[in-house]
């Protein structure tokens, strides 16, 4: 699949201009979504996980995805994984219990580090399958997949003004930064205490636009006659346009039945056997194997 | 019947000292264009507010008076029913948006009062081309240039094909390019559509030829009504108050005090030149 040389911007990234995932109906992508997010909270097996991130790349890859726009990732990935591993290293827990590891100077505790370590690759997996969905899904598709499910028009509709509020605080958050930089500010000039102190100020602002926004979005809704049960004013049912643009095809109920097919053998494999435990991983045999442990 | 009908109108925001209207009567008739004209915080919005309902349904204050449409009183039409009577386009076009894409923007209001499928497909492909954002549907509306936001304002509300639109201050945030645009897109509702046009604006220069009649609003009081031509011939009187009539009226006004043209102010460019045509002529007799 060549790389998309054009990419269409979303409230959360981009997209690809082509990708064979249009071709699936919203509520495939969504039930995708899903599996790549519920299926690794079934699993403790790191390899296994790392094989999810491993087709979750081949998914990115396969749908025109440009490797280069997941870098921005790259600061979340090190900020989270150094998050659990200081928390397993701080505060392990009853030491007596643990299993003490020299490294590098350091004495760690095994079983959070190993903690760390399995939660972290399963939380990667999950993340990687969320950053997939929004990589190849626009906010429409986000939305019309909500609805063919069925959902309550006020709450998908409230899940779309969410995204959109996300959109609209982080434009509100630039336009408030760009201000002050435009009066001098040289955020490099200041200290870490200091960076603190002008965040901490900068949610004055951003509160009092919010509610102004909220106002104004409240004032719109009534000037388009929306009512808080989303029923039409005929007191019939509610059209739903874009809903009915897209058709649920053969092949999305094949793909979705597969997807979720093999969700319920992951949860069932996961509750009677355990294939996905941390005792059947060989690559934590191994860790262990040459810290000398066990 | 009129169209719209405020009587005795008063309005005090909440937490306001003062009212922001104050025993406003005003009565716009169907297929009317009128434009609101004052200075700032003369009232201009609040007035447009109350004619759509947002006073007192949306915000809160204290309201004396009737407000009418269509002979209801709005505060007992249902929103639904009321966003098809009267559409409403605000001065922002951001702060209306709700939606994630221009198409879902414009299918939003056509759902809410309840048309089916196939009437919201011909209601936003006319809406969108009347408008001309027939390529940005697929677009979220926050990440189009200013002029296009406004347009798909329109384009959202006019889809729902209202008896009155109300348009505040459409061009305020735009170029001279997008100002064009919508000027265009007015003039074609007015006149293919006959819907009831009341527009908010400072630009009158744009909006003058169009409309039937002006509203002038000042402290929160309608100071004066009448077609555009005998509004603008107190020429001080509008000036004192921040508000400029068209250039090319203004010019003709001042040679009409000092006596030198008897003919009738022209609002635009067209009719100036028609003006300055009648004034040789004379001259060259």
């Amino acid at each position: 699949m060549p790389r998309s040389e054009f990419a269409k911007k979303t409230l959360l990234g981009v997209v690809p201009a082509d990708s064979p995932f249009y071709a699936f109906h919203p509520v495939t992508r969504l039930t995708l979504l899903l599996v790549l997010s519920v299926a690794p909270m079934f699993i403790d097996r790191p390899e296994i996980n790392l094989a999810i991130i491993a087709t979750t790349f081949g998914l990115f890859w396969w749908g025109g995805v440009r490797m280069s726009d997941l870098k921005k990732y790259r600061l979340l990935l090190v900020t989270v994984a150094l998050f659990m591993f200081i928390v397993a290293y701080l505060a392990p827990g009853e030491k007596a219990q643990l299993t003490p590891v020299s490294l590098a100077g350091l004495t760690l505790y095994w079983e959070p580090m190993r903690w760390a370590f399995v939660s972290y690759v399963r939380l990667m997996a999950m993340l990687f399958g969320a950053i997939l969905y929004f990589s190849t899904n626009r906010e429409r598709d986000v939305l019309v997949g909500l609805r063919t499910l069925h959902l309550p028009f006020p709450v998908s509709y409230v899940a779309g003004l969410s995204l959109r509020s996300a959109g609209m605080f982080m434009e509100d958050f630039a336009t408030i930064r760009e201000a002050e930089q435009a009066r001098a500010l040289d955020l490099d000039a200041l200290s870490l205490r200091e960076k603190v102190k002008l965040y901490t100020m900068y949610t004055v602002p951003l509160f009092a636009v919010a509610l102004r926004r909220a106002d104004e979005i409240s004032a719109a809704l009534y000037a388009r006659g929306y009512t808080l049960s989303g029923q039409p004013g005929t007191g019939g049912k509610r059209t739903d346009y874009l809903r009915d643009k897209f058709v649920v095809r053969a092949r999305d109920w094949a793909v979705s039945l597969g997807l979720l097919g093999t969700l319920v053998v992951i949860a069932i494999v996961s509750r009677t056997t355990s294939v996905f435990s941390v005792q059947s991983s060989p690559l934590i045999a191994f860790v262990e194997q040459l810290l000398g442990i066990g | 019947m009129n169209a719209i009908e405020l009587n005795g109108v008063t309005w005090r925001y909440e937490h306001a000292e003062e009212p922001a209207l104050v025993d406003v009567n005003l009565a716009i008739s169907e297929g009317e264009f009128v434009l609101v004209i004052g200075p700032n915080e003369a009232g201009k919005t609040t007035l447009v507010s109350a004619i759509k309902g947002l006073i007192p349904n949306a915000i809160t204050g204290v309201l004396k008076g009737d407000v009418l449409v269509f002979g209801d009183r709005v505060e007992s039409i249902k929103p639904p029913v009321l966003a098809k009577q009267i559409g409403f386009v605000f001065a922002d076009p951001e702060s209306q948006f709700t939606a994630l894409t221009v198409e879902e923007e414009i299918v939003f209001g056509l759902e809410n009062v309840g048309w089916p499928r196939e009437t919201i497909g011909e209601r936003v492909e006319w809406a969108a081309r009347i408008t001309g954002v027939e390529d940005l549907l697929d677009k979220p509306p926050y990440d189009i240039s200013g002029g296009q936001k406004q347009r798909v304002a329109i384009a959202s509300v006019i889809a729902m094909q209202p008896r009155i639109l109300i348009l505040d201050e459409p061009t305020a945030m735009i170029d001279p390019l997008g100002k064009d645009l919508v000027v265009r897109i007015c003039a074609e509702l007015k006149n293919d559509h006959d819907m009831t046009i009341v527009v908010v604006e400072h630009n009158i220069e744009a909006f003058a030829p169009l409309a039937d009649k002006v509203v002038m609003v000042n402290e929160g009081r309608v100071e004066r009504i009448a077609p555009p031509r005998e509004i603008f011939r107190d020429l001080d009187h509008l000036l004192a108050r921040d508000v400029h009539p068209p250039q090319v009226t203004q010019v003709f006004g001042r040679l009409r005090e000092r006596g030198l043209y008897h003919g009738e102010l022209p609002l635009s460019d067209e009719e100036g030149f028609a003006g300055w045509r009648t004034l040789l002529d004379g001259a060259a007799r």
